[in-house]
């Protein structure tokens, strides 16, 4: 698993893309972490709706109870405009940030 | 089903979170909120671990860790959400707060493991609730019986004693009033004393003739015992009358039946025996004594008699006396009065006085209290042993959750945590074991109430009150205690290592196998002592009711019957009531026999006297023998079945004017003539001076057993009827068939011959013998019954040991047999360990039925306690059964298929 400061660095950045294009609840966004991780990544429930309530008291997301037949009601996370900026830039920040490593140490970026 | 599942889980993952949300101080909307949106990721979460093979907690205390994890949802929450700052102190950062909250996370984890097993669940249970229910059952009797205090004042200040002389075969001796008198006078260890007799009325003028049982007393009896009547009076001391009974106390129960508990009764005139009397007093319902007394009278104490030593005696002694105390004063004073007696008192010596005194609690209790006692002791055998199951049972499940515990350790959880939560778990067990066994008490009380008075006395004290209900509270507690301390101790151990290896699941560590032995060992032991008992009273029984009585019981009715003097003033007009009672019974279609006796077997009282045959005469000094005495028709010794084996029994020719006769039993016959000629020799009653007085014996009768089968014979002396005329007496009657049937008829033509006078004490004789036998049946019954339980507890504990034991080693069987150990071999191994704990609790039981079998000693009847036969027996069957609860799990291991076994790994 990644380090934990490391985790904590991208937190934002991971979980804002996530819901880019599409509106995820909570327990999609950690299974979706933790299958494109291929498990080095994961967001367990104690860290992964305090962020999310976090981002969402900054107002970068949004989140709305949506009823389904059958299915117990969730809540949908979608990124509100301010959020879109904020994603743009920590993209822009954290690729600058890799690359800057990358040189330093070697390490070729996926 | 899956709904209901569902919701409940849902639930608890509400409550896992909305604990963990409390110190946020959120409003209740959006406390509400988060906590749906989490149960569903929980779920989720859980659904998926379940998906992947995990067991249902195991996936369990995963999602919960995952609560926990990164700091805990609390700490990650504050800020973000609510109104508290992170300084906000968050859930059980107090002390009391968190062990507040400890136990109601316990007990609600406790819920959800029960509900969990319900079969481990409803067996502990069960029987626990057994248990404690026999326990708190007979708890209430000893509780009501030997422990409630008597309803009078300072009861503990009241004795009673009598004198006794065992050289006379006479273990029990009254008070005649001539000594009664200066015994209460001058005894120093008493602030006053009491004497009463038993009495019976046949009461008048209150509704239809009843007879009631009715005792005279001395004028200051009700303030001896310090009752103050309902109503109206108690005695004064110039009540006593020689002459009939001018004033009447009546009891609550008289007061309630034959006069509806109206109170203008006082100063009312009722008819006793035909007398007037006028009733002055009421007394509270609590006041019995004597126990079945409905009514009192006055008795004159003339301290010039000395013909009725029949008067029972109670005293309240003084504050800080003791029973010694008191029996020393007692003895000194009828010494001293003995000595200077001459006239009464031929022989007396100072220091030949012998004086039984015990407190009056004591002696009501009379023969029930050993075998109260002793069920006792059974139950809490039998609770034992139902609490070593249980904690198997426990201890079988805590190593099955060993894995649970350490992940729980991993968690954070201390080991005294789990440890508490283990206890609160038993505790909760012993809870619900308690409540149900505590309704099934109330059931169970309900039928012992229902049982007459006459067989347990002080019945009406038998109640489920505070004190019950709180014995069922300690024996809760210890219960908890005893089944769910070894668990708890051995899941605090818990070691983290070893137990979260893969291999390591389910299989119990070596300590805890040692005390799961333990529990099965004291198991077999308690059960063998309790069947050993048991045994030895079912033997009792036995030979007991082997016991031929003297007569046949079978289809004989008894009643009884008193002429009322003074309508009845002279032997002659009694034996024409009877004659012709005698004559209409006898004529009654499906009337065998009838016949009269002064007291048939099996009923209250003992007529005795001394006698003396004649040729040997006892020598100055020496004791006279007693024996029962007993006033008989011809027709008597056919009606009850009891055979004369020589000579003849009483004729029509055997009247007033003819000569003498007497039928004696064989046990006198044999005292005084072993070669068996007795018929045709003479005895007579000591006091009896008329020229006349020896009576020719001219047949020889069995003895009979007169108050119960298990007696040693008494010497008995039959006379005729004609001859010697008594008031009262039984009338016997033999049926062709059912004599209950014969009831009507009997008491119709009675009334034809006088209405006034009732028949009472109506009974068969079967159930007056078998009355004698209720206390020994019941006991035998409940200590069969709790002998049963522990053995088939003690069966189901070998079983469940043995079980465990295979199954853990279920790999070990298998390598064993893929190496060539054939399967007598394996069966032999697991029948070896088997044979090995039944053969300790064995051993160890046998020593100790060998000491408890003494507190027995007292029941049992022709069996020694040491009676080989029982213990083998029990032994056997205990070894048996223990045997049989090996061969399956010993068959099940010869069944480990190496490949399996190996493969579960």
């Amino acid at each position: 698993m990644l380090d934990r400061e490391l985790k904590k660095g991208s937190a934002e950045l991971l979980i804002l893309s996530l819901v880019e294009h599409e509106p995820r609840h909570g327990y999609e966004l950690s299974k979706l972490i933790d299958a494109r991780s291929n498990g080095a990544i994961r967001f367990h429930v104690a860290s992964l709706y305090p962020l999310l309530y976090r981002l969402e008291k900054r107002g970068w997301i949004e989140g709305r109870w949506v009823e389904k037949a059958g299915q117990r009601r969730r809540r949908y996370y979608r990124l509100t405009a301010e959020g879109r900026r904020v994603l743009a830039a920590q993209r822009r920040n954290w690729r600058q940030f890799v690359e800057a490593i990358a040189r330093i140490t070697g390490v070729e970026y996926a | 089903m899956p709904d209901e599942v569902e919701d409940g889980t849902r639930r608890d993952w509400a409550a896992e979170i909305t604990r963990r949300l409390a110190g946020l101080r959120l409003g209740p909307e959006d406390e509400a909120a988060l906590a749906d949106e989490l149960a569903a990721h929980l779920e989720d979460r859980y659904r998926e671990l379940r998906a992947r093979g995990l067991h249902d907690e195991e996936a369990r205390q995963a999602v919960i860790a995952e609560l926990d994890a990164d700091d805990g949802l609390t700490a990650r929450l504050a800020g973000v959400v609510g109104r508290g700052s992170p300084s906000t102190p968050v859930l059980g950062a107090t002390r009391g707060g968190r062990l507040l909250t400890h136990v109601a996370q316990d007990a609600k984890y406790a819920l959800r493991a029960m509900r969990r097993s319900p079969g481990f669940t409803a067996i502990a249970l069960v029987t626990l609730a057994l248990g404690i229910g026999a326990a708190t059952t007979i708890f209430s009797v000893t509780n009501g019986v030997l422990l409630a205090p008597l309803p009078y004042r300072t009861p503990h200040e009241l004795l009673t004693f009598w004198g006794t002389a065992p050289e006379k075969g006479l273990p029990v001796v009254d008070f005649p009033s001539g000594l009664f008198v200066p015994v209460r006078d001058s005894s120093r260890a008493f602030v006053s004393m009491t004497a009463f007799e038993r009495e019976g009325f046949t009461l008048t003028g209150a509704g239809d003739p009843v007879r009631v049982d009715a005792a005279g007393v001395s004028s200051d009896f009700f303030r001896v015992f310090g009752t103050a009547p309902a109503l109206g009076r108690t005695f004064l001391p110039d009540d006593a009358s020689s002459d009939g009974f001018p004033v009447t106390v009546i009891s609550h129960a008289l007061w309630q039946r034959q006069f509806g508990g109206d109170s203008s009764v006082v100063g009312r005139t009722i008819n006793l025996n035909g007398n007037p009397s006028t009733v002055v007093g009421v007394m509270p319902p609590a006041f019995a004594m004597p126990d079945d007394a409905l009514l009192w009278v006055p008795l004159p104490l003339d301290p010039s008699r000395f013909n009725c030593w029949c008067l029972s005696v109670v005293g309240r002694m003084k504050p800080g006396v003791t029973v010694a105390d008191a029996r020393r004063d007692l003895i000194r004073t009828v010494d001293d009065f003995a000595v200077s007696r001459p006239d009464v008192f031929p022989n007396a010596k100072p220091g030949n006085t012998r004086i039984i005194a015990m407190p009056l609690a004591r002696q009501l209790v009379g023969d029930v209290r050993t075998p109260i006692l002793v069920l006792l002791a059974a139950v809490a055998v039998l609770l034992l042993i139902a609490c070593a199951n249980i904690a198997n049972l426990l201890l079988a499940r805590a190593t099955a959750r060993t894995r649970e515990m350490a992940v729980r350790c991993c968690l954070g959880a201390s080991p005294r945590r789990i440890a508490t939560q283990l206890l609160t778990e038993s505790s909760m067990i012993a809870a619900a074991g308690a409540a149900i066994g505590l309704a099934l008490t109330v059931v169970a009380v309900r039928l012992v109430r229902r049982l007459p008075p006459s067989d347990l006395p002080r019945i009406d004290q038998v109640k489920v009150d505070g004190m019950v209900v709180l014995f069922a509270i300690a024996v809760m507690t210890l219960c908890a205690m005893l089944f769910g301390l070894a668990p708890a101790i051995r899941a605090s151990r818990v070691d983290l290592q070893t137990n979260l290896k893969d291999g390591a699941r389910g299989s119990a560590s070596v300590r805890a196998r040692r005390v799961s032995d333990a529990f099965v060992v004291i198991q077999v032991a308690l059960s063998l002592v309790l069947l050993a008992g048991a045994g030895l009273l079912g033997r009792s029984f036995q030979r007991l009711v082997a016991i031929d009585p003297g007569f046949r019981a079978e289809n004989v009715l008894i009643a009884r019957l008193q002429p009322p003097y003074p309508r009845y003033d002279s032997d002659t007009v009694v034996r024409q009531f009877y004659d012709r009672v005698l004559e209409r019974a006898a004529a009654i279609p499906g009337v065998r026999a009838v016949g009269l006796n002064m007291r048939a077997p099996f009923t209250r009282g003992n007529p005795q006297d001394n006698i003396i045959a004649e040729g040997h005469e006892p020598k100055p000094g020496e004791p006279v023998l007693v024996a029962n005495t007993r006033y008989v028709t011809p027709g008597y010794f056919a009606a009850i079945g009891t055979p004369i084996l020589q000579g003849r029994g009483f004729t029509e020719a055997d009247d007033a004017l003819s000569l003498r006769v007497t039928v004696v039993d064989e046990t006198l016959a044999r005292r005084y003539w072993p070669k068996g000629d007795a018929v045709g020799k003479r005895v007579k009653h000591q006091g009896d001076t008329v020229a006349g007085g020896w009576m020719t014996i001219v047949g020889v009768a069995p003895n009979v057993r007169h108050a119960s089968l298990g007696e040693e014979p008494s010497l008995q002396v039959y006379e005729a009827f004609a001859q010697r005329t008594p008031w009262t007496m039984y009338l016997v009657v033999r049926a062709a068939s059912d004599p209950e049937a014969l009831l009507p008829a009997l008491r119709a033509q009675v009334a034809a011959v006088d209405p006034m006078i009732p028949l009472y004490e109506v009974s068969t004789m079967e159930t007056a013998v078998s009355r004698s036998l209720v206390t020994r049946r019941l006991t035998n019954m409940l200590l069969g019954a709790f002998a049963m339980a522990a053995f088939v507890l003690a069966a189901i504990g070998i079983y469940g040991v043995i079980s465990i034991g295979v199954a853990a080693r279920t790999r070990e069987f298998g390598v064993r047999m893929a190496l060539g150990a054939r399967a007598a071999d394996v069966s032999t191994l697991v029948l070896r360990r088997g044979v090995w704990l039944a053969g300790a609790g064995i051993a160890i039981g046998l020593a100790g039925a060998i000491w408890a079998v003494r507190f027995l000693r007292g029941l049992l009847f022709g069996v020694s306690a040491f009676d080989v036969p029982t213990f083998t027996i029990a032994t056997a069957a205990l070894a048996a059964v223990a045997l049989l609860a090996c061969v399956i799990p010993a068959r099940r291991a010869t069944q480990a298929d190496p490949l399996t076994a190996l493969r579960a790994e």
